[in-house]
């Protein structure tokens, strides 16, 4: 019974807890193997992705689409960033475009899609808006899915109870600029003593921000945020809508924010495109109570995703015919009529199916053309690495003092040493 | 298998001396024998300290490796010495999050662990009826998902439709708004850690109290004791070494504190606070590695927390060993 512990037996036992270990270490990096016939795809939570998968297996039964809705989209971008570094990658991910030039800037970690033949199907989509994904070496990185385009999304029950107008166009109207937008505001909330908009912050800032011929970089790349007029403009309406006590103070995405909105706290939302469906899915109740306007100072553009394959994909060959067929400007129409989100392919602007589109929810608004709209004539401006935190620190200072009474007077310049400190510079 | 050397019922005489005992007629030869039983015990701490070594100081060595470069996870890496420390000094943000990780550090230790002295107290004294069932009720909190626990609490802390606020509301104080100022943000973060950690910290105690002889108790009360008395003078120091064992793992475990801002936020989930009002140093390291992409400097954090646990675990230690001496 001793000799079982003579140093013979022991020494395999240690051996035989490396190796498991060693094993563990290594079990990270097994891929799930290229059969041609599945992949593994990426994405965010809440835009029901799930939807077009199903349509897309339903096409091509021999296919399974493995789908992980990773979370919100800035989740989505760090599971992809670990994922990366780490090795095990998904075959097809979902990149928001705020999120995307961190991912352009690198472009070894993913397919150039110009060998799937990417640069003959370039011209499908609005020329700056697939632009955004194409690399200093010239490599297409991402494909898009959808854009953002900008509305006001308000309620016409609250609004008649206000006095004020309710059909689209007489809305539209009342607010041609942002301060406009603000006068009609302090009219609503003298009316009713209801805060008129969620939040300053997203509702005026990043609209107005949007609508700029120049954002935080100049055309050849250098930061100009902090000189810009045009941004100090959009940070300065956020101010004024905060100073006229119009807004009920909610961030957009939080509880309270869809507590408000369920109970009719605010009118007006400022909707990009896919917050159609944010509004359906958190108020459902409110159903018939909504419509959409244009908003004050033209055309813009906030947020839109693209599809992208990373270098190490198993499946690449798979993913890029689920783009293809997905992601032509066909797919894009029904996808637009399936879900909302605006396509990038503007040769299906004027369908038919398009420009008829209605939505119930929203009282029967044209969304097709409404959002098309605010998209043609856009001037485009540069995102950079940066711009996401950048924005985010303005958005930041100007929540500061709407919630936390920060000095509106110092906002300007505490965003800018934020920013200093944030990007190093 | 069953030999003498397993682990089992303690033997009565001391641990060192069955060796020669043992190395006695039945081995194959006392040499290779000894030899047998001195690499053994090895072996059964080996998995611990293997995986020690693959989970805790491999990853560990390579922070301080990361914390040198300028550190793109997926792009490029340029060495860089000692730039991250000396931004990370400058860096006012750090210093915020640093006084942050402190004040709700002390904010849910200190009264938490007040609290679970008196209750353990009044466990082991008063005759509950179901005390099986309350014992058991006070692990509730630390078995529940941390996660599940701050949506909840963040949902009673909110500023137009929290449950809070509504009962503030009927006395006519508030609304507050817990997210926006520093010491409403830092009294709810601690408030969802000491209300984990609670119970744990109550069983702990009460664990420990139930080991003190009741006879003890009963001496004290026939010398003319009161339950004050008995509390101060018998309860508290036999109590000592556990105390310290609390205050030790909390302090380690308050410097890390980062499920409870990060989901308590969920406007500003990086930053906990639009402008950094609850965010803790774990949070900082995780918004400047994971948002900013940013591994060298985030990696600096981490060297910066790993040092300061090492101070104050080393604070515990001397104040721990003068108690003990002065006992």
């Amino acid at each position: 019974m001793i000799k079982s512990f003579s140093s013979r037996r022991v020494t395999p036992v240690i051996l035989a807890t490396a190796l498991g270990l060693a094993a563990v270490g290594c079990g990270g990096n097994s891929s799930s193997g290229g059969d041609g016939n599945s992949f593994e795809f990426w994405s965010f939570s809440g835009i029901n992705q799930k939807a077009a998968v199903e349509k897309y297996e339903a096409a091509n039964p021999d296919i399974t689409v493995k789908l992980t809705e990773v979370g919100t989209t800035q989740e989505t971008a760090q599971a992809l960033t670990t994922a990366l570094a780490g090795g095990k990658v998904p075959d097809l991910v979902l990149i928001q475009g705020d999120d995307l030039p961190r991912f352009v800037e690198q472009p070894q970690n993913f397919h150039d899609l110009r060998e799937f033949g990417a640069d003959e199907r370039k011209d499908d989509y609005l020329d700056w808006v697939i632009n955004q994904s194409v690399a200093r070496d010239g490599s297409i990185i991402g494909i898009p899915t959808d854009v953002g385009g900008m509305a006001v999304a308000y309620r016409t029950d609250l609004f008649a109870e206000a006095g004020l107008p309710t059909d689209r166009d007489e809305v539209g109207a009342l607010w041609p600029t942002w301060e406009d937008f603000i006068e009609v505001g302090r009219q609503y909330t003298d009316a009713t003593g209801n805060a008129f908009i969620d939040n300053a912050p997203t509702s005026v800032f990043y609209q107005a921000v949007n609508q700029v011929s120049q954002k935080y970089h100049d055309a050849d790349g250098e930061l100009i945020h902090d000189t810009n007029q045009e941004v100090r403009d959009a940070f300065d309406l956020a101010l004024d809508a905060i100073a006229a006590d119009i807004s009920a103070g909610q961030a957009s995405f939080t509880e309270g924010w869809s507590a408000g909105m369920q109970q009719g706290a605010y009118a007006v939302v400022a909707a990009p495109s896919w917050m159609l469906n944010s509004i359906r899915s958190n108020a459902p109740d409110t159903e018939g109570n909504w419509d959409v306007a244009t908003i004050p100072g033209g055309a813009g553009n906030w947020g839109g995703s693209y599809l992208a394959i990373p270098a190490k994909a198993a499946n690449p060959e798979a993913a890029w015919a689920y783009i293809s067929e997905m992601q032509s400007p066909q797919g894009q129409l029904e996808h637009f009529l399936d879900s909302g989100a605006l396509p990038t392919t503007p040769e299906v602007y004027d369908d038919e199916d398009l420009t008829a589109s209605t939505d119930p929810f929203f009282s029967d608004a044209p969304i097709g053309t409404i959002y098309t709209d605010s998209l043609l004539g856009l001037e485009p401006f540069l995102i950079g690495p940066d711009s996401a935190t950048i924005g985010n620190e303005f958005l930041n200072a100007l929540t500061a003092v709407e919630q936390g009474g920060a000095d509106p007077d110092e906002a300007w310049d505490t965003a800018l040493a934020n920013i200093r400190t944030a990007i190093g510079q | 298998m069953r030999t003498r050397t397993l682990p089992g019922p303690r033997p009565s005489a001391p641990p060192t001396a069955p060796k020669g005992a043992a190395a006695g007629a039945d081995g194959p030869g006392p040499v290779r024998h000894r030899l047998a039983e001195r690499i053994a015990p090895y072996s059964y701490i080996a998995p611990f300290f293997l995986l020690f070594a693959v989970f805790g100081l491999f990853p560990l060595l390579f922070t301080f490796y990361i914390a040198l470069f300028d550190w793109n996870p997926i792009g490029d890496r340029t060495f860089i010495g000692f730039d991250n420390f000396t931004r990370l000094w400058d860096d006012g943000r750090f210093w915020n999050a640093t006084r942050n990780t402190l004040s709700i550090w002390f904010l849910s230790t200190v009264p938490q662990l007040l609290a679970a002295l008196l209750l353990a107290h009044l466990l082991n004294h008063v005759r509950l009826r179901f005390a099986g069932f309350f014992r058991m009720t006070m692990l509730v909190p630390y078995i529940t998902s941390v996660a599940a626990t701050t949506i909840v609490f963040a949902q009673m802390f909110d500023r137009d439709y929290g449950l809070l606020n509504w009962l503030l509301g009927l006395v006519g104080v508030g609304p507050i708004n817990f997210l926006q100022s520093t010491g409403a943000s830092h009294v709810m973060i601690a408030t969802m850690v000491a209300w984990r950690w609670f119970g744990y910290t109550t069983l702990l105690y009460l664990a420990s109290l139930q080991a003190i002889p009741r006879e003890t108790y009963e001496a004290a009360a026939v010398d003319g004791a009161g339950g004050l008395k008995q509390f101060w003078h018998i309860t508290i120091p036999s109590l000592r070494p556990i105390i310290i064992f609390t205050v030790v793992t909390s302090t380690i475990g308050g410097l890390q504190i980062f499920t409870e801002p990060l989901l308590a936020g969920r406007a500003t989930p990086l930053t906990c606070g639009p402008t950094r009002e609850c965010q803790t140093l774990t949070l900082f390291l995780y918004e400047q590695g994971f948002g900013g992409y940013e591994f060298g400097y985030a990696a600096a954090i981490g060297v910066a927390l790993f040092a300061m646990i090492v101070v104050i675990a080393l604070i515990n230690y001397l104040l721990s060993t003068r108690i003990r001496s002065e006992r």
